[in-house]
């Protein structure tokens, strides 16, 4: 089983590399068909069309765009992901200070998410079609249907604005201060994981509905279980095959909220990067970027089919 | 009512200037402040970023010094320069430098070291963006260890006012940090001013404290400046209600009006210079022709625009100078708003007009796009709006892509710079392509005259004959806020839209 798995693995990463040139290829692409470019940012109001040109070849921005690209690629071979055009700052070690703020975000929410979502779901499956059933389904759809930004806005007037309970901004750096790193990360979390967490809750309802009507429940409940027990130890893992689907597709989803979540908050992570880097075409920074964030959604991608052969002993000994 | 409300606001600030004259000396040492700004900030270096934004001059302001100061009343003062004198030419200018100044890394700041920081920009091999701001100095030298000489290309006669601002031309770095820090040094920026950098995630806030060895004695008050970039302008306003952040740089009226209804807020602002401008392009029809550029202005009410869409904190304008000036022009020949004109023009025009109106995406841009769109469809203008992002449209709006655009004359300390530059004949920056011989020989007048009456009548005859031939419909006069929290003390008038904390401290409850 272990090079089997250790197969499947080297697999998924080498499926990594067309992927990545794939994306960054479009991303060079999509970048060049918006009108002006860095040099035009750089200039501002003075971009005249004789100063960008001068800084375009400076730049090497003048070079075709297949060269550019290839340029580019060249560096990442090396591990060099190049120089900001705007700020001059290498992009690894900006994206080096970022990630971990993305990161936190994102795991946080993720938690937060599955902490309301999994005691919600488990309990509308035991009480199906009670007054609770149907209260957290609409509390869900309810939820589902917020954008975060909007729900952004209102925890901040509330918990932020009205009670003074948690701070609105000011990103404080996990190593200096861990508690008041967690009061800074707050409400973002809260802006992701409040509309996160139902599509958890209804995945998981429906499949342990299921669980619960098969003959194992039955003879648990026979032998005198607690219904508690039964829940958390004997039904949840054989539920949770398509609760990990989603939770893998909620990952992918955090990311784009993290983008929203991170400019409303000024968090200083990868999302406010790619906009920052796309609204003044710092595509040496996208690119980067766009490297890091199409990397973590692969292995996001590859941790969850890894995660279904410990589930499901099916899909382990290659018998579905 | 507007009127009751403007004396309150008025009386306030007469209180408020008691008050600090009454309490002056009394400055509480200590305590930190946040300030809240729009940009992330690229930097500091003007080699890499060639321009400092609202943010980051936020930010120089802490962080370095200029030759000059504005006071409260506008009069230049002097700091790093003691003293200055020109030629009767007003070409060349001679500054007196401050002695014992040292930079934060301990290098002594003098004559060498300004002429080193404009020799490094200006040097075209460098192709610093910044230098368009300087093609008015041929160069600066030192003549002795204290003292530098300016030579202008052209007459300069507010030269020591156009000094005074943090722009990213104005201020001084050390020297010997450029050279020590190299490709790192727009990160790790050293001046002379009353707080240094020390430390600044990337993306995230700047984080400034006491310079120790600051030339001022007694100065600064505070401990610590904080820089925090906050794009969205609704997480600025609830950051500075909630407390989080201590003053913010704002421009969203709604938000401005509820600060002023809220105890623990204090407003301030400050009418500047300049305006912001509806622009056309002339080159193409059926804007070459000046009878539909003036049916455009008939149809706009700019009163019930600045009373509605800004109620009422801003004015309209009816030239490009504005009250903070100090051009006073009498009959300026500003169009009004008087649809039954429009229409009388369109129909003189005989053709159908269909404009596209090139707007920034964001809400704001937007939102002045449709009032304006609306304006003149009533008067049987069919116009499309084509937001575009901030990029995008300074680069249509030089390419000459565009039929109807914006633009904007900022708070400088004299119109000279950017009149010149974009009504003059062939000017680059004239994006509208606007010729006329007459105003191109009055703007030669007023650049080389020192006259201040004879400035500004021809600045005033300028006004007259823009408002004629309107490659630009002057919307409003700027006028900047920010918000602060009740106790701040010895924030600096707004001057070029900066907000400046190096002097500010805070009161004791």
């Amino acid at each position: 089983m272990g090079w089997r798995l250790a197969a499947f693995i080297g697999r998924r990463l080498l499926y990594l590399i067309p992927i990545v040139l794939v994306v960054t290829a479009l991303t060079s692409a999509l970048g060049a068909m918006l009108p002006g470019d860095v040099a035009v940012s750089m200039l501002g109001t003075q971009a005249t069309p004789a100063k960008v040109a001068a800084l375009q070849h400076q730049l090497g921005l003048d070079l075709p765009l297949w060269r550019q690209y290839a340029n580019w690629l060249g560096g990442l071979i090396t591990g060099d992901f190049g120089v900001s055009y705007r700020t001059g700052e290498p992009v690894l070690s900006a994206i080096a200070q970022r990630l971990p703020v993305t990161a936190e975000l994102m795991a946080l929410a993720e938690l937060g998410a599955l902490a309301l979502g999994v005691p919600l779901g488990m309990l509308c499956a035991a009480r199906r079609d009670t007054a609770v059933d149907r209260l957290v389904t609409a509390g869900a759809f309810g939820m589902l249907s917020m954008p975060p930004y909007l729900l952004a806005v209102v925890l901040t007037y509330f918990l932020a604005v009205l009670w003074g309970v948690l701070p609105s901004s000011g990103y404080v750096p996990l190593a200096d201060a861990p508690l008041a790193n967690l009061r800074s990360m707050a409400l973002p979390v809260l802006s992701l994981a409040l509309v996160e967490w139902p599509p958890l809750a209804r995945v998981l309802r429906s499949d342990m509905i299921t669980t619960l009507r098969q003959d194992f429940v039955l003879m648990a409940r026979a032998k005198g279980l607690s219904p508690l027990r039964i829940l958390f130890v004997h039904a949840l893992k054989p539920s949770s095959l398509a609760l990990v689907t989603v939770i893998g597709l909620n990952l992918g989803r955090l990311i784009g909220g993290a983008v929203i979540v991170e400019v409303i908050f000024g968090l200083p992570g990868i999302g406010q990067m790619l906009v920052d880097a796309t609204l003044t075409r710092d595509f040496i920074t996208l690119q980067g970027g766009v490297v890091f964030v199409t990397l973590g959604f692969v292995l996001i991608n590859i941790t969850v089919d890894m995660l279904y052969a410990v589930l499901d002993p099916r899909v382990r000994h290659g018998s579905a | 009512m507007q009127v009751t409300c403007r004396s309150i606001a008025r009386a306030a600030v007469l209180t408020a200037g008691l008050i600090l004259s009454l309490t002056a000396g009394a400055q509480v040492r200590g305590g930190s402040v946040t300030v809240g700004v729009e940009q992330d900030i690229p930097g500091f270096d003007p080699l890499v970023i060639g321009i400092y934004d609202t943010g980051a001059m936020a930010a120089a302001a802490v962080l370095f010094d200029t030759l000059t100061r504005l006071d409260d009343d506008g009069t230049v003062q002097p700091r790093l320069a003691t003293s200055w004198t020109h030629s009767p030419d007003f070409k060349t200018w001679t500054f007196k430098l401050r002695e014992g100044v040292k930079f934060q890394d301990g290098t002594p700041f003098n004559a060498q070291a300004v002429a080193s920081n404009y020799r490094r920009m200006i040097d075209p091999d460098n192709h610093c963006a910044c230098a368009f701001y300087l093609s008015a100095i041929a160069r600066v030298e030192a003549a002795d260890d204290m003292t530098v000489v300016y030579h202008l290309r052209n007459p300069s006669v507010k030269l020591p006012a156009l000094l005074s601002p943090p722009t990213v031309t104005n201020v001084f770095h050390s020297p010997a940090a450029i050279k020590e820090r190299g490709k790192d040094y727009n990160r790790h920026p050293v001046g002379t001013g009353p707080f240094r950098l020390v430390s600044w995630q990337s993306g995230g806030e700047l984080v400034f404290e006491r310079n120790p060895g600051y030339w001022r004695k007694g100065h600064p008050y505070l401990d610590k400046v904080v820089v925090r970039p906050m794009r969205d302008p609704n997480a600025r306003m609830a950051a500075v209600r909630a407390g989080d952040v201590d003053i913010i740089w704002h421009d969203i009226a709604d938000d401005v009006v509820k600060a002023r209804a809220d105890d623990s807020l204090t407003v301030r602002e400050f009418p500047a210079s300049g305006v912001s401008a509806v622009v056309f392009n002339l080159e193409k029809p059926p804007l070459d022709d000046v009878r539909v550029r003036q049916a455009l202005r008939y149809a706009m009410d700019l009163e019930a625009f600045t009373q509605s869409f800004m109620h009422g904190l801003m004015s309209p304008a009816t030239d490009p100078y504005g009250p903070g000036s100090g051009f006073e022009c009498r009959d300026v020949g500003a169009l009004h708003y008087d649809p039954a004109k429009a229409r009388t023009l369109l129909k003189e025009y005989g053709k159908p007009v269909r404009l596209r109106y090139m707007v920034t995406a964001e809400p704001r841009g937007q939102a002045v796009g449709q009032i304006f769109q609306a304006f003149w469809e009533a008067v049987g203008v069919r116009v499309t709006l084509d937001p575009v992002d901030q990029t995008t449209f300074v680069n249509r709006s030089f390419v000459g892509d565009f039929q109807i655009g914006g633009w904007r004359i900022i708070d400088l300390a004299d119109p000279d710079p950017q009149m010149y530059a974009d009504f003059r004949t062939g000017s680059v920056v004239n994006i509208s392509n606007y010729s006329n011989a007459k105003v191109d020989r009055l703007l030669e007048e007023a650049r080389n005259t020192a006259d201040t009456d004879r400035r500004i009548a021809a600045y005033c005859d300028i006004a007259r004959e823009l408002n004629h031939d309107l490659p630009w419909i002057w919307v409003t006069n700027n006028h900047y806020f920010s918000i602060a929290r009740i106790g701040l003390r010895g924030v600096h008038k707004q001057y070029s839209d900066v907000v400046d904390v190096a002097d500010a401290w805070w009161a004791q409850d």
